[in-house]
């Protein structure tokens, strides 16, 4: 009985592919959030490809992705590029700290109940999620690594090819 | 005895499904160095060694170490 | 495994930092991505140990660790230490004027390397141990798979060593030891702030089991050993420490048993300060061919009762029946964004009459011991 089980767990564990809450083409959860400077709400950014990144001030990759976005809005902003970065940190002093040795060249929302997060149903952190101009969901990404870069641009690329 | 520590182990292993299920935007205490259970620190190692050196019991959260004449 | 041997004996010093042997860094938890930094660590250790009053074992032992991250999905660890060890060791039970002076001088190594994966890890190392007479050297392979919340870790883990033995008494000589081990674990994160493990572990070893050192010891020539862990870490949220409390459930075939209850508390303070204070409680039961310090009427001092020269038998302290308690603390500081140091002190008292439960040998004085270790950390 006990050999079996362990078995099925590591076989479900195994075959089991990752399960996006969101599929592709639904429409993107809206958020309205507290920023830095006012609010930051998904419904103001129709129009726009917007890439909502969820991160936290605890979170090692985070650090890593926070130069690579900075760079990705300084050259995609004009081409109707908006990042997004919703702070997940229940604690939004520790956000606030982390921004202090890392600043955000986008915007940054707080959301340190969680809300966002949930209702994009993501499996890790960070996870990013890239919104066409219809609102509609184009893909979800779990984690960052330095492989991740390119193939997050080009998708960013082929968004922002799309509504020209 | 030996089938006991098993029950002990699959106990554990079954009870899992329903515990903890804490979402991934949640783990900022986890992640925390003091919340792993990191054993590589360099005092866990001395520790360790100076132990078996001196008590019978030995070994629990690795494998691989080498032994040694130690007395 | 014999070039690990020759490059050792014919580069010296630079070979013994070169060579490293390894044992697996235990069960962790979030296994995701390497950590994104490296670190060098530098540490020391100063042991002592008394009996009857005298001072019995001293032992120095500076030691050098890296781990480096690399290419973003393996993360490689490699340490050395060097152990000074001086003293008297009783030749039998805790008496001193049977005791043999030594002077030993131990190097060992380890390497390992960690692949991560999207949902596990898989790391292999290598360990090695040289004295003069004493040469270890053992190989692991652990692997480690996550759930898809990432909530529930399993661990598998292989293990085995190699020993030979070849004593400056010549009372055996070329005698050799070999062990293998398997680990089972599971890491399960109960709530935001509650984590918990439990580890299996057998061995089975085959070879020269006694002390070479010790009058009349003669053990089994197998010993098979279980060992069973569970751990559970606590966050505080209202001071910001954690818990950390272990138990050590331990059995093996010389009949010994062993129990190991210990609890520390991390506590951050102001300005990048942590205190760590720590007990333990241990408690074993004597291995069965273990004999009390009570000797033949007729041949006297180290020979049991009814002595004929065969049978298992042995009068090691560490196989008696006691208990013992550690009370310990360790301080630490953050220096800056890269350096850090720790040093931590503790005092550790074994005694026959302290084993929990039942009775413990008796006969045997106590045995008291203190360290201090010392680490500087660098992060890179």
């Amino acid at each position: 009985m006990k050999p079996i089980s362990i078995a099925m767990l590591l076989a479900a564990a195994l075959g089991a592919a990752p399960a996006w809450a969101l599929e592709k083409g639904a429409a993107a959860p809206q958020f309205d959030l507290q920023g830095l400077e006012g609010a930051v709400k998904l419904a103001k950014l129709q129009g726009k490809v917007v890439y909502v990144d969820f991160w936290a001030s605890w979170c090692g990759p985070c650090r890593q992705s926070f130069p690579w976005m900075n760079e990705m809005q300084a050259k995609y902003g004009a081409k109707g590029l908006q990042i997004v970065g919703v702070n997940v940190d229940a604690n939004s002093a520790d956000a606030r700290q982390f921004l202090t040795t890392m600043p955000a060249r986008f915007a940054i929302g707080f959301d340190p109940q969680g809300a966002t997060p949930r209702s994009y149903g993501i499996k890790g952190m960070p996870s990013s999620v890239l919104i066409g101009p219809d609102g509609k969901v184009l893909l979800e990404h779990s984690g960052f690594r330095e492989a991740d870069r390119a193939e997050l641009e080009s998708k960013i690329q082929n968004a922002l090819g799309a509504v020209k | 005895m030996k089938a006991l520590l098993l029950i002990a182990l699959a106990a554990g292993l079954s009870g899992c499904a329903s515990l903890g299920n804490v979402q991934p935007w949640e783990k900022g205490t986890l992640a925390r160095t003091e919340m792993t259970f990191g054993d590589g620190h360099m005092f866990t190692r001395f520790d360790d060694h100076i132990y078996t050196s001196r008590e019978a019991s030995s070994g629990g959260a690795g494998v691989g170490g080498g032994g040694c004449g130690c007395n | 495994m014999t070039s690990n041997e020759d490059k050792a004996s014919g580069r010296g010093l630079a070979a013994s930092i070169m060579t490293a042997a390894l044992m697996l860094p235990g069960v962790q938890a979030h296994a995701e991505t390497p950590p994104a930094n490296g670190t060098i660590t530098l540490g020391y250790l100063n042991y002592k140990d008394s009996q009857s009053g005298l001072d019995r074992t001293t032992v120095h032992s500076p030691s050098l660790s890296i781990t480096a991250p690399v290419a973003g999905v393996w993360n490689i660890g490699a340490s050395v230490v060097s152990d000074d060890v001086s003293g008297a060791s009783p030749r039998y039970h805790t008496a001193i004027s049977g005791a043999s002076h030594m002077q030993d001088h131990r190097t060992a190594g380890d390497v390992s390397a960690t692949r991560y994966f999207e949902r596990g890890t898989m790391t292999a190392g290598v360990a090695y141990s040289n004295e003069h007479d004493y040469l270890s050297r053992a190989l692991s392979l652990q692997g480690s798979l996550e759930s898809e919340s990432k909530n529930t870790t399993w661990t598998v883990g292989i293990g085995h060593a190699d020993d030979h033995i070849n004593p400056v008494n010549k009372i055996v000589s070329n005698e050799k030891k070999r062990s293998t081990s398997l680990l089972l674990g599971v890491t399960q994160v109960l709530t935001t702030s509650d984590i918990a493990q439990l580890t299996l572990t057998h061995s089975q070893g085959e070879g020269y089991f006694s002390d070479p050192y010790k009058a009349l010891d003669n053990r089994p020539r197998s010993r098979d050993e279980t060992t069973l862990l569970a751990r559970w870490n606590h966050h505080l949220a209202s001071t910001g420490g954690t818990s950390r409390l272990s138990y050590r459930y331990y059995r093996d075939s010389f009949g010994v048993r062993g129990h190991t209850l210990g609890a520390e508390y991390v506590q951050p303070l102001s300005q990048g300060w942590t205190v760590t204070p720590e007990a333990r409680l241990y408690s074993q039961s004597a291995a069965s061919f273990y004999y009390d310090p009570l000797y033949d009427a007729k041949l006297g001092a180290p020979f049991p009762p009814g002595y004929n020269g065969t049978g298992y038998m042995t009068a090691d302290q560490r196989l008696s029946g006691f208990g013992a308690v550690t009370l310990g603390l360790k301080v630490s500081k953050q220096l800056d964004k890269l350096w850090s140091v720790d040093v931590k002190a503790s005092v550790y008292q074994q005694r026959g009459s302290w084993r929990l439960f039942h009775e413990g040998s008796p006969g045997l004085d106590a045995l008291r011991a203190q360290t201090v270790q010392i680490a500087i950390n660098r992060q890179w």
